[in-house]
């Protein structure tokens, strides 16, 4: 299978030029590749394919393992099958010559090799690939051409928050793996690790699945990507994205539903969505945010079915990702044509378009029956198996239920509003209205015809469904479309009549409830993590980037002081005898050269302070003499003195005195005395302790004098040092001398041009400047 | 084979020279660099074959066996880095060279700038190739040295003052190394990084912790580790944009190759890896915030690289050989994608006219070539899949795991938080700079200056030469397998000090 995301990533890259050529013809040929890997999924699955394996990077654990069981291939079918459907929908939804054809086309269909490849990983790491693939394709189908504002906003959000989910997921992912020893996702989920890391490994994953599935507190980026062409968000919804975070749901359930930090929060936050995003989805008039406020509803609802781990909530889980798809995409496609064709998709403007559209409006009405929960469509039967699931005496069952229960009549009133705002009214107004064509029509009519045939034939579904919830025992239930009279056909009676009711009552039940959602507007919470996390990073930045060198400088020298001092009294620091002086002459040399120091920083005019500096350099020259290395000495008079020299040319060109800094603080003076009095100390300190390290001459200094003579044919043994024995050291000093002086020769003669430059013109007279640069 | 240690710092040296004499032929200096920077690469190639195929290559310089002499020494880590590093500063030259020529002229020379650049690229072969202490000192200052006339040529008062704060910065941070050696010359009679390795490990423990944090701190400042890093984002973003790119891709790198040589080699497992820890910590997130902070695109990438120097740290203070191999994975992907990710914004502010986010818009529009090619290490320096920045970071993030310490599961988390700041960052560039509607240039502020910005013109050289540093940087996803198996062989050789010890210390007696 691994060829089959390769082909759709490579059928990607190739699209913009077909587009170019044929426009939208990009489309189909996207359509048909994503067809073709369904077909070979469908194949291979059959012939018993299972896994397949790619080496990248062995070393970071980095390889593409994909693995073909019943859980990938009913999301390959969801993927590849709603995939190529929204495609060849885009043939003709996009306008004749539209630019970004190109753009979408590769986009979406790199998103289905994204997501294929997401579902068919069987290691860690490349479904974090996968993973992250589809919220950056998402970024870029929900921005477009990147023109509208708000497309912008939407997209940012969309990526920000799907991403810092990744991220905690990832960290989960490599804490889990790590501590099972294994980055296989099947090895995995049969040995789970136990302990306090997996506990945090499962909550961060759980906060990828929060984000990417659109759940409380992070769901308001799904509604504000409505922005993105319809079909996009018809494949966002329906099968790519959002689904991702369900599938990792569903696939790891088997290691993690026994333990409570898997389930509660799953089962907590999921009937929290459920509920609240049914609510919202009651009050929209626009048709897409309704079934956008309607998906975030139902990811809520599919996450507590597969979290659980029992066979039929599994099983119903399996069966409503199915049948969520199915519903979804038609009815997104429905409201895409609805928009282009009508030009609005807002329900207090439409009226009278199930007339008009006589067949739109059936294929319309059978899907949102399968979202509703009637027979005879694969929604209904899903929804009884749900209703199965919970319908026990033990009171977290009954709990759940409830939820489950109130999530579905607020589904019924939302799926009733859709419909009847979409189609309903008798249409008064001619007005200008274009006819769906057959394209997009049939493409709305096939995921229909498969809820319908999935609804009277439910065992297709359960080929696959229980396969895969074979893993959580024995099959106790199957998916029918008549049971009898069972306590869940019951509760599907109530829930509808209970729906019906909500629905002509909206306009009160919403103005009862108008104060909730403002307390719990998580879009309002993303905008205040912006705005913090903004202010955070400034604040934190213009306190510590103050731009001043002073300050840096003292900062370093800080460090320098305090870092190693605490590294030295990690170890006993022996006892130090150092002998006074060896010579009575160093006493007065060296307080000279103190003297001088100190009295540097007090010197009011240039001249003074670098004469006080010089004098300090010749001091410590007497020193070398004193000790015994005239060369050393020799070598100290002469460059204090050529530096000396310098300055006074240099200084020439600076006015005499100081510029007096005002108003430093005595405070900010007292600072920098104490820092470089402290530093002066340290370093002191530091040479006393380090030299009395070492009892014998060092091995290199007797090699050098014994072999000066011999190798070198020296008499002098710092010459050999420097032309022989280092003689690279020497080297590498020359070019820096070279350099310094080339450096210098620049500075000026570009300092002479600009002077040169700024002379016939008065300051700020640029035009003039501009037209001499031209000319010049 | 060993002569061949010396050619990365020789040749360079030697072509400096002659590029200074035909300084005003605009042709030959070009030829010259090019064709010295091609042949050291090809050079260091043939070193990283020969030092992975077998001991490290030793060349004692003048024939002096340590202590007494230099030894220019090409291990793994060494060759692989002069590798990546010369096949940058090549693609940055060759940006360079484009720039000059659709600015002034195909036939306009800068007599300065390729001397210099030769120069720098001496000084950055010779600090990976040395193995002697105070030798590394000298390979600093000549790679400074360099770097002070290109940060400074051509220049205007603005830039003059952003560049004081470099000078004296780095001087500062040579006069703290020069103190530093003569304390290790002190305490061990040796400058030889072999020979030291083992007589450091006879110091008292206090000695040896707070020379082993000195040399952190003194590295630390060229590395721009958080606290020590302020110069840095004030002094980059000022410089022309080739300059700029080859500062982040290489200098601070060269920084943190010099702390991860001596913490290993000279003092191998110590107590302090807490701290550095916390050090890495520090660094990652004041970076990131800092980045976002901005609203200047080089000042955004400048903070993003101090940030990211956290990364490297971290994988350092782990002290494993998985920790290793994360950090020499992520400097070889560092140093590609963030000298690319400056190319690249030269080339987006000579469209736009400004660095300033706030003012440019739309450029994906106008110059899809220049966004696609800002896309690509900018995902890959935030850690996404599937490019080089996330190979690196997954290996980080595995050795963190694996350690398995509070403080290492803290600074996991951070680098994760990290990754996402950087990423928040590189959206809001991508929203307010590449999408929305195209707006005219802004009027350069001073076009005398070398820094040129908003003449809209690119030559092919120019985007073909930012597009090779991208391609370089996705090469190090593509090959990430061979790569990361060879960083795994080099961090093995980082924390088992015998090999290169042997193959310096007796290798070759005669």
């Amino acid at each position: 299978m691994l060829i089959a995301i390769a082909a759709l990533v490579a059928t990607a890259a190739v699209l913009p030029a077909v587009a170019r050529r044929w426009g939208r013809a990009a489309f189909a040929v996207g359509s048909v590749v994503v067809l073709a890997t369904l077909g070979l999924a469908l194949v291979r699955y059959t012939a018993g394919y299972r896994t397949e394996s790619l080496a990248w990077a062995p070393v970071a654990g980095l390889e593409f393992t994909v693995r073909l069981d019943a859980l990938a291939l009913l999301m390959t079918v969801l993927v590849s099958g709603i995939g190529a459907v929204v495609l060849a929908y885009f043939t003709r939804y996009a306008s004749r010559g539209e630019e970004g054809i190109g753009r979408d086309a590769a986009v979406l269909v790199l998103f289905a090799g994204a997501m294929l490849g997401l579902v068919l990983a069987d290691d860690v790491l490349s479904l974090y690939l996968f993973w992250e693939l589809t919220s950056i394709c998402s970024f870029l189908l929900v921005g477009g051409n990147g023109l509208k504002g708000e497309a912008r906003r939407a997209a940012k959000q969309a990526l920000l928050v799907t991403i810092l989910g990744g991220l905690a997921m990832l960290l989960g992912l490599i804490l889990l793996g790590t501590a099972a020893g294994t980055f296989r996702v099947s090895e995995l989920v049969a040995s789970p690790p136990g302990g306090g890391v997996a506990v945090a490994g499962i909550v961060l994953v759980l906060v990828g699945v929060f984000t990417k599935s659109a759940q409380l507190p992070f769901h308001p980026w799904l509604p504000a990507a409505m922005v993105a062409p319809t079909p996009v968000s018809a494949y966002l919804h329906a099968a790519a994205m959002v689904k991702a975070g369900v599938y990792l749901v569903a696939r790891l359930a088997p290691a993690f539903a026994e333990r409570p930090v898997w389930w509660v929060p799953l089962v907590v936050i999921g009937l929290a969505t459920m509920v609240l995003g049914g609510w919202r989805a009651l009050r929209q008039h626009d048709l897409k945010l309704l079934l956008a406020f309607g998906t975030v509803s139902q990811l809520g609802f599919l996450l507590v079915l597969l979290a659980v781990g029992t066979y039929t909530a599994a099983l119903a889980g399996a069966a409503l990702l199915l049948a969520h798809g199915l519903f979804k995409s038609a009815l997104f496609l429905t409201a895409g044509v609805i928009d282009t064709r009508a030009g609005t998709r807002d329900v207090r403007e439409l009226s009278g378009l199930g007339r008009r559209w006589p067949l739109l409006a059936a294929c319309a009405t059978l899907a949102a029956a399968s979202m509703a929960g009637l027979p005879p469509l694969v929604g209904f039967v899903a929804k009884e198996a749900a209703f199965k699931a919970f319908t026990h005496a033990d009171p977290r069952s009954a709990l759940v239920l409830v939820g489950v229960l109130a999530g579905s009549v607020l589904t019924v009133a939302y799926t009733l509003r859709f419909l009847i705002g979409a189609f309903g009214g008798r249409g008064a107004e001619p007005g200008e209205v274009g006819r769906p064509g057959v394209v997009l029509t049939t493409a709305v009519a096939v995921p229909v015809a498969a809820s319908v045939v999935l609804g009277v034939a439910p065992g297709v579904a359960e080929l696959l469904a229980g396969d895969y919830a074979g893993v959580f025992g024995a099959a106790t239930y199957h998916l029918e479309l008549w049971h009898g009279f069972t306590p869940p056909l019951l509760e599907s009676a109530i829930v509808l009549a209970a729906g019906y009711l909500l629905y002509r009552r909206t306009a009160a039940a919403t103005r009862a409830g108008a104060a909730l959602p403002g307390v719990l507007d998580a879009q309002r919470g993303y905008r205040a993590a912006v705005v913090g996390l903004e202010a955070l990073a400034r604040g934190v930045t213009s306190r510590l980037q103050t731009g001043s060198l002073p300050a840096y400088v003292g900062i370093i020298l800080v460090t320098v002081i305090g870092v190693p001092a605490v590294g030295l009294l990690t170890g006993p620091i022996e006892q130090l005898s150092p002998r006074a002086w060896n010579s009575a002459l160093q006493l007065p040399l060296t307080v000279l050269a103190l003297a001088a120091a100190a009295t540097v920083p007090f010197a009011r005019r240039r001249l003074t302070a670098v004469l006080l500096t010089g004098l300090v350099g010749y001091a410590i020259g007497g020193v070398f003499l004193v000790v015994g290395a005239p060369d050393l000495a020799l070598a100290q008079v002469l460059v204090e003195t050529l530096t000396l020299v310098v300055f006074v040319f240099v200084l020439r060109r600076f006015p005499p005195a100081f510029r007096r800094v005002e108003r430093e603080s005595p405070l900010r003076h007292r600072t920098r005395l104490v820092v470089a009095c402290a530093g002066g100390a340290f370093v002191a300190l530091l040479t006393l302790v380090f030299s009395s390290l070492r009892e014998r001459p060092s091995e290199a200094g007797a090699a050098y004098v014994a072999s000066a003579k011999d190798e070198a044919g020296a008499t002098n043994v710092v010459n050999a040092i420097i032309v022989d024995f280092r003689a690279l050291d020497t080297l590498g000093e020359i070019t820096v001398l070279l350099v310094a002086a080339t450096g210098a020769a620049s500075l000026g003669l570009a300092a002479r041009s600009a002077r040169r430059r700024a002379l016939p013109t008065a300051d700020g007279d640029r035009g003039q400047r501009e037209d001499e640069e031209v000319t010049a | 084979m060993s002569t061949l240690v010396a050619l990365p710092v020789l040749l360079p040296l030697l072509a400096a020279a002659l590029s200074l004499v035909a300084g005003p032929i605009a042709a030959v200096q070009r030829v010259l660099s090019v064709s010295v920077l091609t042949a050291i690469a090809a050079v260091a190639g043939a070193l990283l074959v020969a030092a992975d195929r077998g001991a490290p290559v030793v060349l004692r310089v003048g024939g002096y066996a340590p202590p007494m002499g230099i030894t220019l020494v090409a291990d793994r880590l060494a060759a692989l880095l002069l590798l990546v590093s010369i096949v940058v500063m090549l693609g940055v030259l060759v940006f360079a060279i484009g720039q000059r020529a659709s600015d002034h002229g195909p036939r306009s020379a800068s007599v300065a700038f390729h001397p210099m650049y030769l120069v720098l690229s001496a000084g950055v072969s010779l600090a990976y190739l040395t193995g002697d202490l105070f030798n590394l000192f000298v390979a600093f200052e000549v790679m400074l040295s360099a770097s002070y006339v290109l940060i400074s040529r051509r220049t205007n008062a603005p830039r003059v003052r952003a560049s004081m704060t470099y000078v004296i910065v780095s001087l500062t941070s040579s006069l703290l190394f020069l103190t530093m050696v003569a304390f290790v010359y002190a305490a061990t009679g040796t400058v030889n990084l072999a020979d030291l390795s083992g007589r450091i490990d006879a110091l008292p423990e206090g000695a040896k912790a707070g020379l082993a944090l000195l040399m952190v701190v003194v590295f630390g400042i060229k590395a721009a580790v958080v606290p020590l890093h302020f110069w840095l984002p004030d002094s980059y973003p000022t410089a022309p944009t080739p300059v700029t790119a080859v500062f982040a891709g290489l200098l601070t790198k060269v920084g943190v190759y010099a702390i991860i040589r001596t913490q290993t080699l000279l003092f191998g497992e110590h107590g302090d890896w807490a701290f550095l820890l916390a050090v890495a910590l520090l660094t990652m997130l004041v970076g990131a915030l800092g980045a976002i902070a901005q609203n200047d695109l080089n000042r955004m990438l400048s903070f993003l690289l101090v940030s990211h120097i956290g990364y490297m740290l971290f994988g350092l203070a782990l002290f494993t050989v998985a920790g290793l191999t994360g950090v020499i994975l992520y400097v070889v992907h560092h140093i590609a994608v963030q000298a690319a990710l400056f190319l690249v914004s030269g080339l987006v502010t000579r469209h736009t006219g400004t660095a300033s986010l706030r003012d440019m818009s739309g450029v994906a529009r106008t110059h899809p070539r220049v966004a696609a090619l800002f896309a690509l290490p900018a995902l890959s320096l935030a850690g996404l899949p599937p490019l080089s920045g996330f190979v690196a970071k997954v290996v980080l993030l595995r050795a963190g795991a694996e350690v398995a310490t509070p403080m290492a599961y803290v600074v996991t988390a951070a680098a994760v938080l990290t990754s996402f700041l950087t990423l928040y960052a590189m959206a809001r560039v991508w929203v307010s700079a590449f999408w929305g509607e195209p707006s005219p240039p802004v009027p350069d502020v001073d076009p005398t200056d070398e820094v040129t910005v908003g003449t809209g013109v690119t030559s092919k050289p120019m985007l073909a030469s930012a597009g090779g540093v991208v391609v370089a940087g996705l090469a190090v996803a593509a090959l990430a397998g061979p790569l990361s198996t060879l960083s795994e062989r080099a961090a093995t050789d980082l924390l088992d000090r015998g090999p290169y010890r042997a193959a310096v210390l007796e290798g070759s007696s005669g």
